[in-house]
């Protein structure tokens, strides 16, 4: 029972934009995919999602592979991607009702915890409204809510904080640990590393399409040479100037 | 900025002979010179039966004449983009406004001069109006619509903003006293001009209204590819989805029987107005020709035409989603979404049918013939369901 990537390569066209990467995560476990703009995170993110064709390698979850079953493999996926996409035809409570459906779950359980979503992230009055009508936070706060309804064994998240309130994302920091607790999995993409560590405490440097190093904050600081008490971004200089030494 | 707007111009020009060259095929032209032909024979046909200078005849003059103002809003071709790479140009804007508003008279002009002439005949014959005071009065109408659209540039300046419905509503009580007194509406129409071009020079001083601009633009080009869409598919199109809460008794109360993608088409034909549009559209033309030919064969033969035209344009339809990021994350079996739009369209073409048939008993002659001619509809709208339809949705699948 775990997400297995093996020797995976892939990308857009035919040049790979990620090579050879190799990730495992298992249940209680989370992973922060950090690397600069362009360094493949959210390539890596589209493979896992089946929204492209590796090249190379494969993907399992709990044993289902994406390539042979992929109704199965998505639906024990959930996503929150990092711009909000939402159906314009449907209201809120619309898309909660299209995330139990699509994922097969118990109305009446799905309902009760939806509500506890809703009101944690402040949007129960507002079940009959359309897409349209939403700021960009409140947008990302209902994609929050129907993964997290999906109630799927992983969750992968790209660039969660961007646009949301501070009390937002506190809410989701606990949403993940409570997830972790609770034995799913968790892969999360991001930049804000000060948030991400009050959930995570495994991350994977992808560099150039490729990941370097698989370990802790200690771990990665001391690969890269970092004194302890030196800012997290300086990782990201270290990491630009390999960038272009390559 | 002149050349900017010299350069957008030019664009949208090729882009508008695009749309017009897939709009205007063969066959639609051979439809039109048909419907033109047809209405300009009804057209002698009831100048002869007409009575001569009936009270009314002047009004209606004026009112037809007033249509074509409501044409051709100012086009301006300014971008969302433009509020940040053009905002210290306000200055600059009258010069890029210049050559927009000659642009933005051609259409209604051809339309005004197109349409005078139409009625020339019965304004001068019927209406009792002499050729050169009819001509006066199409001069003040082309006037008017100077004024209109000066007005259209002017409120794209932060000042008292003019609404441009009460702007048409004067345009008609003008246009309807300019076809008893012309020389009075030429007055009017003359100083109004002035007026507006004069103050049209203090534009450089005034604050530009970016936003006010940029949504103004994005309604008209909206209405423009609204046009286009009819007949064609229009990329730029952007839709906005309408909540139509009173149709809601129309979708399931549950979702217990209900799967993903008919949960979703049912909610995109209601609310998109690509699609409901369109179906209220070709039912409302479907009984307009059926009320026209007034025999029960023609009726059936075009009404079923349009209802194959519907389920042929809504087709679209099962492939709405597929861009969207969220549908190929979800669990969704996107194999089974032609199978579910079939099932959506059963009742979409049954609705239709059913209008059709109750608005048959009302605007044509009831006989055994016309019971006849409902049944053989709903044979042929089964039979599409049944027969077309699957066929169709194997294509869609192949695609994929």
């Amino acid at each position: 029972m775990s997400l297995k990537i093996e020797h995976l390569t892939g990308g857009y066209t035919g040049v790979p934009v990620i090579k050879d990467i190799n990730l495992e995560i298992k249940p209680g476990e989370a992973l922060g995919l950090i690397g600069l703009n362009g360094a493949g995170k959210s390539t890596t993110i589209k493979h896992i999602l089946g929204l492209l064709r590796p090249q190379k390698g494969s993907i399992t979850l709990n044993d289902i592979n994406l390539m042979q079953q992929p109704t199965k493999f998505k639906r024990e996926v959930a996503y929150i991607p990092e711009t909000p996409v939402l159906y314009p035809e449907l209201t809120l409570k619309e898309h909660l009702e299209l995330t139990m459906l699509s994922y097969n779950l118990d109305e009446k359980k799905a309902w009760d915890r939806a509500h506890e979503l809703l009101k944690m992230f402040r949007l129960d009055d507002k079940l009959d409204w359309l897409p349209i009508h939403f700021s960009k936070g409140m947008r990302q706060k209902v994609m929050i809510v129907s993964a997290f309804l999906a109630d799927t064994s992983l969750l992968v998240i790209d660039e969660p904080f961007t646009g949301l309130d501070p009390l937002a994302v506190a809410n989701l920091i606990d949403l993940i640990r409570k997830a972790i607790a609770d034995g799913k999995m968790v892969l999360m993409t991001t930049h804000v590393l000060a948030d991400a560590q009050q959930a995570i405490s495994n991350y994977a440097v992808l560099n150039n399409g490729t990941i370097e190093i698989v370990g802790s904050l200690k771990e990665i600081r001391e690969h890269y040479g970092l004194k302890p008490d030196d800012p997290f971004d300086k990782l990201y200089l270290t990491l630009n100037k390999v960038d272009h030494h390559e | 900025m002149n050349n900017l707007a010299k350069k957008r111009l030019n664009e949208n020009f090729k882009q508008s002979v695009k749309y017009l060259t897939l709009v205007f095929n063969d066959f639609f032209i051979l439809a039109l010179i048909f419907l033109f032909g047809a209405l300009m024979f009804w057209y002698a046909q009831s100048m002869k039966a007409m009575p001569a200078n009936l009270w009314f005849y002047k009004p209606l003059v004026g009112f037809v004449m007033w249509l074509p103002l409501l044409t051709g809003k100012l086009v301006t071709l300014i971008k969302e983009a433009d509020m940040q790479f053009l905002f210290t140009q306000d200055k600059h804007m009258d010069e890029y406004l210049k050559p927009m508003f000659r642009y933005s008279l051609i259409l209604p002009y051809i339309l005004i001069v197109l349409l005078a002439g139409i009625l020339f005949p019965f304004a001068s014959i019927k209406a009792g109006i002499k050729p050169s005071d009819y001509f006066i009065f199409v001069l003040t109408i082309l006037i008017f619509k100077i004024c209109q659209l000066l007005i259209e540039e002017n409120n794209l300046y932060f000042e008292k903003r003019i609404d441009i419905s009460l702007v048409n509503i004067i345009l008609l009580i003008l246009t309807i006293v300019g076809a008893y007194w012309y020389w009075l509406a030429l007055i009017v129409a003359l100083i109004s001009e002035i007026y507006l071009f004069y103050n049209q020079k203090n534009h450089q001083k005034k604050l530009f209204d970016w936003r006010y601009a940029v949504e103004n633009e994005k309604a008209r080009k909206d209405r423009v590819y609204s046009i286009f869409s009819m007949f064609t598919d229009v990329e730029e199109k952007q839709v906005s989805i309408k909540r139509r809460k009173y149709l809601d008794f129309l979708l399931p109360k549950s979702i217990a029987k209900e799967n993903p993608n008919r949960f979703l088409y049912r909610r995109s034909l209601l609310r998109n107005p690509e699609y409901l549009n369109l179906l209220v559209r070709m039912t409302v033309f479907a009984v307009l020709i059926s009320w026209l030919v007034q025999d029960w064969r023609w009726a059936l033969g075009l009404s079923a035409l349009v209802v194959f035209l519907t389920v042929y344009q809504l087709m679209p339809l099962a492939t709405e989603f597929d861009t969207n990021i969220m549908y190929r994350v979800y669990p969704i079996k996107r194999e089974d979404r032609g199978r579910d739009l079939i099932k959506v369209l059963n009742i979409a073409l049954l609705i239709q049918w059913l209008i059709i048939s109750a608005c048959w008993l009302l605007v044509l002659p009831i006989d055994i013939h016309l019971f006849e001619s409902m049944a053989v509809l709903l044979v042929f709208a089964i039979l599409l369901i049944i027969v077309y339809l699957p066929n169709k949705v194997k294509n869609l699948n192949r695609k994929r």
